[in-house]
């Protein structure tokens, strides 16, 4: 019980920042593989809020992914204002985080240096678990269905035509890094209390691959495509652990299948709705309907 | 002329060695419908671009209602009240009709960030005026029946009309509209010169408008002027029978007889 429990606190970890991801590079169009980086920044310093300040945990998440997510705009502001884009943004987030994982190493200070953070409790359970990722999802969604989420949307299709129908192009994409940063810091937060102490070798690139793989198996302009995949992709390494050492090798098989067949991504486009459940719910009806007219007559 | 809507004051721009327009000034009046022609690469289409600043202008100065707006971004030009269409369509595909439209009702949300994550009343009822405009701009247009049509598979007729609907969104003052009838038919000409003119008169724009076809442009701009752009320069202003007996409009068009024999 206590291994499946792992499974499923470490893939609700994964979502988390996952949907941080979806709505960055899924619906903003902006590819990020530096992710662990924010998931660092908001871990560390919601692990020092709650030991050293005694903030409550809840809160102290709030506060690391509020940081995570103001930290975001180092990058992105001079990023978006010099209107990097594609892979040049990539590279970008990709040094950031490089950046402040050597940094993290080589403080020993305060956040411990390459041992890392040590002597936190383990807060983060369950029934935490549950409640953080569906309120995650809850809001990403509030998010990606609201004028600011469409406006993401459209600079993610057509940025020039956006621009033109009046989408400040560089608040609209500073708003996406920032909640997208937020969501990876309080899955940050979240990891170093379930884990009990907190690593800079934690928050290595292969982390924010991982992500960015998530969310384009997934698709793209979906929330609920990388959601299933972020938790695949963590337990089905667990279940196959004799295939360990073929994981990266089926990723790499998996990424040019999926960009060669279905290249929007699994999921892609297919917003979470549940407009099928409504279907199948009139048809059954109908159905009864039917039947008991028939019973009438 | 303090009255006028967009003042062009000898506007410049240059490509390296080419100089793409030359010292355009022109006037148009608030509620106005002018007609911009011009054999290709006369510069019409940059002149566009340069009213939006989607290209520096190396000199010369652009006045929107009295105020310079040559150091203003895209955007911000679109809010203040210039939109445009785009002479190769430019829908975003993946949206639906009414998403394309909806966006550009709210480029600037009216709510704030808190109230789209937690979509209170206020934000719900802004979200829902924000809809019934957009189908009334789609009505207008005719697209209602493809309201929930992802934009790429409308066809190509409609995809324009959209775009004038999505311009229309932006609640402009000035509509810019770069050939409208671009690859049209007749009939499809008649009924977007038929759109065109209920928009004017509706709304109340003052448009411009880039077009090849001279059927398109003779009619719509009956009552008042047609610019013509050659190599940059305005070549000639006036009526539309003024410009259709102007020898040097015709020159520049067809060319000039050479007396060889």
């Amino acid at each position: 019980m206590g291994y499946i429990n792992a499974i499923i606190i470490l893939g609700g970890i994964n979502v988390i920042a996952a949907l941080g991801v979806a709505i960055l590079t899924g619906y903003t169009g902006l590819f990020s593989i530096g992710h662990a980086g924010f998931m660092a920044l908001g871990g560390y310093m919601c692990a020092i809020m709650v030991m050293e300040f005694n903030v409550p945990f809840a809160i102290a998440l709030l506060i690391g992914g509020t940081f995570a997510g103001l930290c975001s705009f180092i990058i992105g502001y001079p990023a978006f204002r010099s209107r990097l884009r594609g892979d040049y943004f990539a590279i970008a987030t990709l040094g950031f985080s490089e950046a402040i994982r050597l940094v993290l190493n080589n403080t020993y200070e305060v956040v411990g240096g390459a041992f890392g953070y040590m002597g936190m409790s383990t807060l983060t359970t369950l029934p935490v678990i549950l409640i953080a990722v569906a309120l995650a999802l809850y809001f990403a969604h509030m998010f990606v269905t609201s004028q600011y989420g469409k406006n993401c949307i459209a600079v993610s299709q057509d940025e020039v035509a956006a621009q033109m129908m009046g989408v400040n192009l560089l608040r609209t994409k500073l708003i996406a890094l920032f909640i997208s940063a937020f969501y990876a810091g309080v899955a940050g937060g979240l990891l170093g209390f379930y884990m009990a102490y907190l690593s800079p070798s934690f928050f290595s690139i292969t982390r924010s691959s991982d992500l960015l793989a998530a969310v384009v198996f997934g698709g793209i302009q979906s929330l609920i495509g990388p959601f299933i995949t972020a938790f695949v992709l963590i337990a089905v390494p667990e279940l196959l652990r004799f295939f360990a050492e073929w994981r990266l090798v089926v990723y790499g098989l998996l990424f040019v299948v999926v960009m060669l067949f279905r290249p929007q991504g699994l999921l892609g486009y297919v917003e979470m709705n549940f407009a099928f459940a409504r279907r199948w719910w009139s048809k059954l009806t109908a159905k009864k309907d039917a039947s008991a007219k028939g019973g009438a007559a | 002329m303090s009255t006028a809507i967009l003042s062009l004051r000898d506007l410049t721009v240059d490509f390296g060695g080419v100089r793409a327009v030359n010292q355009v000034t022109l006037d148009i009046q608030p509620g106005e419908l002018v007609g911009l022609i011009g054999p290709n690469g006369a510069g019409k289409t940059t002149v566009f671009n340069l009213i939006t600043n989607s290209i520096q202008a190396t000199s010369g100065d652009i006045l929107f209602q009295g105020k310079s707006i040559r150091n203003k971004m895209p955007d911000a030009i679109c809010r203040m009240g210039i939109s445009r269409t785009f002479q190769n369509i430019r829908l975003f595909p993946q949206m639906s009709v009414y998403e394309n439209v909806e966006l550009a009702l709210h480029n600037a949300p009216r709510y704030s960030i808190l109230e789209a994550f937690v979509r209170t009343p206020r934000a719900s009822r802004i979200e829902k005026e924000t809809r019934q405009r957009a189908f009334e701009l789609l009505e207008m247009v005719s697209l209602k029946d493809y309201v929930h049509e992802k934009a790429a598979n409308l066809p190509y007729g409609l995809q324009r009309r959209l775009e004038m609907a999505r311009a229309m969104a932006a609640n402009p003052s000035l509509l810019l509209l770069d050939e409208p009838a671009a690859g049209m038919n007749e009939d499809e000409c008649n009924d977007l010169i038929k759109l065109i003119r209920q928009i004017h008169t509706q709304m109340g724009y003052a448009i411009i408008m880039i077009e090849h076809h001279m059927n398109v442009v003779m009619d719509l701009c009956a009552g008042s002027r047609i610019y013509v752009l050659n190599l940059g320069s305005i070549l000639a202003v006036g009526s539309p029978a003024e410009i259709q007996s102007n020898p040097d409009v015709i020159k520049a068009y067809l060319g000039e007889r050479r007396n060889v024999r």
